[in-house]
């Protein structure tokens, strides 16, 4: 399928085309939002809402070597990972640069299930296939066979359970379950892209030629979170939602020419894991080195709205870049993520940021989650 | 999803979507048209020019911030600002709920009134403008 400009469409396009406006991106005819960014923004934050993202890359890997194999190019210890488990990690280039972030979740002992980034779909699976010779190992790209639908937000599990014959409750947190969703095979994860609990479904052969199944699946949701203010939410809201929550976008926060330490997600790469992992030595060579620049999260004191590409300034010196931002709905503030030297980290820096002719102030945060997490996102106090 | 426009007659539009009005005082109120708030959608900022600061033609005066997007206000007629919606700082969706109205940008005193007039479209040829977008 796709128009006659070469743009791809999900399984749920009929749907995004009757009922949201349709952007480009990454090569995708995707809605950037049905109602609005902001009330959808609010209804995840507050309650529920569902995202079609089956425009992300989706690549099964089996295979006696399928560990070994997925060790040796991601920089996390698959060796760790329990069946129906799955974990967050970058794949990097022999320099550390981060060829993409993706989530890998072990099915069984040699048969792992990767998603990826929208934008990196060639790209990640011709990285996969090209460093996969060696190992006894299969990969099946299925990002078009299997739709995927997020549902997000503290009313997130009530919803599923409405549509799911087992007990959701029981799906940990990364965890991945067999279910049936509307009656139809599925897989089901207890993760999300917005800070919010919530899960990612995965619809079996629901290929792009017979959408039916997607289509039912995305409006029984709907029918499900009705009493909560359920809402069909775009890529806009999906943006706002993750900045809040501190995560990085691949292409804008984190890319190849960035490293995993500079990046602050020191915390997936595993150097005492077994064996040796593609960018092992550069970011070896970092650590000992210690990281040039570091990400940040910059918070708002004046009025202004940050935004990707925006310099950062230190008194009459320029020190970064933002490299996202935005207004925080749920703090009503600009927020943003940039790269500042070393000696800026530290929480409560005050920096200026240009916004077109004039400066702003704002001040170096935490970067992740930029809300209270006793009130907002997945740890919050229970609703 | 297909949208309707509102055009108003007896004002002059820009093709990049900004509006002018003649006032009885000689002045003209600028801002930005229906089309122009429908394809941002949600205004939430609006960055003001300062009064008594002179532009020429499509300068920019300033600008409008959706949640995803930024976009330039280019004046349609050169001249002094003489005074700025002050209402917009706290209600940039004023723009959203009434551009040709409450949404109000700036009040110029004009320069070159007639000659800049001349070369903007009136609802005519704007809806027609508008229209060729949309395809």
């Amino acid at each position: 399928m796709g128009s006659g400009l070469g743009f791809k469409r999900t399984q749920l396009y009929a749907y995004h085309k009757e009922h949201g406006k349709i952007v480009d991106f990454g090569g995708f005819e995707m809605p950037v939002w049905f109602e609005g960014v902001i009330p959808e923004h609010h209804a995840v934050r507050n309650a529920v809402g569902i995202f079609d993202t089956s425009h992300m890359g989706r690549t099964m890997a089996e295979g006696r070597d399928a560990e070994k194999f997925l060790s040796y190019v991601v920089t996390n210890d698959i060796s760790a990972l329990e069946p129906m488990n799955g974990l967050y990690t970058v794949m990097c280039n022999p320099k550390g640069g981060i060829v993409d972030d993706l989530i890998i979740y072990k099915l069984a002992a040699d048969r792992f299930f990767i998603v990826y980034n929208a934008s990196n779909r060639e790209k990640d699976f011709a990285w996969l296939k090209g460093h996969s010779e060696g190992f006894d190992v299969s990969l099946r790209e299925v990002s078009d066979e299997v739709a995927m639908i997020a549902v997000q937000g503290p009313r997130a599990e009530e919803t599923v359970q409405k549509i799911c014959t087992e007990p959701v409750s029981e799906v940990g947190r990364f965890q991945l379950a067999r279910v049936h969703l509307s009656g139809f095979d599925a897989m089901m994860a207890r993760t999300g892209y917005t800070g919010e609990d919530g899960f990612e479904l995965f619809l079996l052969d629901t290929p792009l030629e017979s959408p039916e199944k997607a289509l039912k699946v995305w409006n029984d949701l709907l029918k499900a979170g009705e009493e909560f203010g359920i809402k069909p939410c775009g890529l806009g809201a999906r943006d706002s939602l993750r900045l809040e929550a501190g995560l990085c976008l691949y292409g804008n926060d984190i890319d190849e020419e960035t490293n995993p330490l500079e990046a602050r997600l020191r915390w997936v790469v595993k150097f005492k894991k077994p064996g040796d992992f593609i960018g092992k030595d550069a970011l070896l060579k970092v650590r000992e080195e210690g990281v040039e620049r570091t990400r940040v999260g910059i918070i708002m004191e004046e009025r202004g709205i940050p935004r990707h590409g925006y310099e950062i300034w230190d008194g009459d010196e320029e020190i970064g870049v933002l490299t996202s931002g935005g207004l925080s709905p749920t703090l009503g503030v600009g927020i943003a993520m940039g790269y500042v030297p070393r000696g800026y980290r530290k929480r409560g820096t005050p920096v200026r940021i240009r916004i077109r002719k004039r400066f702003a102030k704002g001040k170096i945060v935490k970067s992740h989650p930029f809300y209270d997490e006793s009130k907002y996102g997945w740890k919050r106090d229970r609703i | 999803m297909s949208e309707e426009y509102q055009i108003p007659e007896g004002l002059y539009y820009t093709e990049e979507h900004e509006w002018a009005k003649k006032v009885e005082d000689g002045t003209v109120l600028v801002g930005v048209s229906d089309y122009a708030q429908k394809q941002l959608h949600e205004i939430v900022y609006v960055e003001l020019p300062e009064v008594s600061s002179e532009f020429g033609r499509m300068e920019s005066i300033g600008a409008v911030e959706s949640v995803k997007a930024v976009t330039d206000m280019f004046t349609p007629v050169g001249g002094t600002v003489v005074e700025v919606n002050d209402a917009l700082i706290d209600s940039p969706e004023l723009i959203n709920e009434d551009p040709y109205g409450e949404g109000w940008i700036a009040k110029i005193e004009p320069k070159d009134l007639d000659s800049d007039l001349a070369k903007l479209m009136d609802a005519e040829a704007y809806r027609e403008h508008v229209a060729a977008q949309e395809h």
